[in-house]
Order: C-alpha cells, then structure tokens, then sequence
C-alpha cells in the first residue's frame, strides 16, 4: 500500500460510515463468503456447515443472539446428512428463537421425524 | 497499489456513490398496513447469461434484510425444499401466488429479486462490470405489493495517476476482472443502495428499535 492511499482510505472510510446508518446488530462470521464459495463449489459444504456452526458458537460465549436463519440452515445440512436427531433440534432452536419461523419449522421437524423419507414433499 | 488497498479503495468510492442522490419517495401505504416481520427471499431470477449469477447473489441478500430488523428465512434451505417440492425453476416460483407460498412457510412477505444484468464488458485498456436488479416484496397475505426497488451499480476501474502509468494500470485491473470478475461487492452495494436509503429503502423491521417510529423518513 503506498502513502498515498494510506493517506486517503481514512477519509473515505471516513465517508462511508457517514451514510450506513445502521450497525451490526448481529454476528454474521463468514456467512456470505462461506455460501458463496458453497455455491461456486458444491464440493464446499462441510466449510459451509463449519462456518454456520462457528457463527452459533460464536454468539452463545457472546451471550448474543443467532442470527436469523442460521440454525435452520445448519440444521437443514444435517438433515441432509442423515442426521435427523441433530436436524431436529437445531430446527427447534430457531422456533424458539425467532418464532415467526415456527409454521416453516414445525412442518420441517415433522420431515426430518419421518423416518421412510427424506423428501419434504411426501 | 496491493490488492487489500485496492478492493478497500474500490469499496469506499462505491459507497459513496451509493449515497448520492435523492430519488423520489416511496408510497408506503399498503407496507404500512402490514407492517411484516418475517421476509421470504425465494430464488432469484435471471436475464443476465451468468448461469450461476442467481446463486451468487443469493449469498448476499440475507445478510442485509436481516440487519434491518427483519426475520429471513434461511435462504439456502428454501431453495432445497421448493426445489423438492417441484419448484427449482425460480420463474415458476415468481410466477406462482405469493399467498401460497405464505401458507407453506408462515410468511409475512415473499421478496422477489430478478437479476437483469451481471456482466463485464471488456474493451482493450479497461473493463466495466455492470450489476442490475429488479426487488419486488409482496404481502404474503394479501398478494399486494408493498415495496419495490430499482439498483444498477456499474463499476468502471479509474486509473488514480494519469498518462502512461494511468493506462498501465488500466489495463491491469482489467485483466483480473476479466480473468475473475468479482460481482460480490457489486451485489453488496446494489443490496445497500435497495434497501438502507431513506426515502426508497425498507423501513425499520420488527427487531430494529425504530420498528413503526420512521414514518418521518418512510
């Protein structure tokens, strides 16, 4: 990094924060990068998994909330590996959390209970 | 320049960019009147030729509805189960009632982004990398409408010393965005431009101290 640049991020750092209003009510670790790369690479899901799961840890010795989504979201690649009993309770866990996603997980946690199935459909 | 102080540098002249301006007002009558707490983002669509741009894009949208105050649903995993349930094409989904959609996953409302164009343009000394989007978000109960927004964010790499080391400099980043054009920061941008400036944004959700209190600005 040259001098010149060091000299101008500051203020244009500066700036930046003089439009974005709001602050990071939650912590987020490397969510979006970490799905990126899932996406870009399917072959990524365990660092995705690692990733949603560091985010819970993180926020629980924080004594701060979960982002919304993001126990479902681990709870879903569970599922996905066969284990339900885990899938389960992380399902539970974002009901109790954020219960606006009470119908959603309600009908997941019955899924996942089904034992003959894997498919959400049947 | 280094990398790091580049993307620093792109970052904070986007930002800015994004705070210019003064477009008019939205109407938000029938928002008001529902005043949802949870926002269903379901697949995106896609008019650009990037295959996989409705994915990547997806990766950023959660972030920023949910640091708004809202409930979103888990995005990843909407898209696994619609996809079960017979619904991968994201035009279908669009297509379809919101209502039922609110019906299957207890939604308030269902947030429809179409991805008109994700794309670089190479010209021989500089490239410029275009990221435009369509947000509709509409009433899982009602099937209204109760937001929209407009975002196109293009970004044409400036050379920061004139003349010949101006050009060099060009013609390099060029070459990186055309060997990984990184719409990433694009997306952010577009989504911070969509959904944080007064007047156009989304009002203050549910868990956001402000949650019914910004009428002034919304």
């Amino acid at each position: 990094m040259n001098a010149r640049v060091l000299f101008i991020a500051p203020f244009l750092v500066g700036l930046l924060a003089g439009c974005v209003t709001n602050h990071q009510r939650y912590g987020w670790g490397t969510y979006d990068p970490s799905l990126y790369a899932y996406y870009k690479h399917p072959t990524k899901e365990a660092a995705l998994a690692e990733s949603l799961e560091a985010i819970i840890s993180t926020a629980d010795s924080h004594h701060a909330p979960v982002p919304p989504g993001i126990y479902a979201e681990y709870g879903y690649l569970q599922l996905q590996g066969g284990k339900t009993l885990a899938a389960v309770d992380l399902f539970k866990q974002e009901e109790s959390h954020w219960p606006e996603s009470k119908v959603f997980m309600d009908r997941m946690i019955k899924v996942a209970s089904t034992p003959t199935t894997t498919s959400t459909t049947k | 320049m280094n990398p790091l102080s580049k993307i620093l540098m792109l970052g904070a002249v986007l930002m800015v960019a994004g705070c210019a301006g003064a477009p008019k007002r939205y109407d938000y009558a029938n928002f008001r009147t529902e005043a949802p707490r949870s926002i269903l983002v379901v697949p995106v669509t896609n008019k650009s030729v990037d295959v996989n741009a409705p994915d990547y894009f997806l990766a950023t949208i959660a972030t920023p509805l949910a640091e708004r105050g809202y409930y979103v649903f888990p995005v990843n995993m909407v898209k696994s189960v619609l996809s079960d349930d017979g619904l991968s094409d994201a035009n279908l989904v669009h297509a379809g009632d919101p209502r039922r959609l609110g019906e299957l996953f207890g939604a308030d409302a269902v947030m429809y982004i179409s991805i008109e164009r994700w794309d670089a343009k190479y010209v021989v000394l500089s490239t410029s990398v275009t990221v435009e989007l369509n947000y509709v978000m509409k009433s899982a109960h009602t099937g209204q409408e109760l937001w929209s927004n407009h975002q196109r964010i293009v970004y044409q790499p400036q050379a920061n010393s004139g003349g010949i080391a101006g050009l060099i400099a060009n013609a390099v980043v060029a070459a990186m965005a055309k060997a990984a054009p990184n719409y990433m920061p694009l997306a952010h941008q577009a989504n911070n431009g969509a959904i944080n400036v007064k007047g156009t944004g989304l009002p203050a959700g549910p868990y956001d101290g402000l949650f019914g209190k910004d009428r002034s600005e919304y």
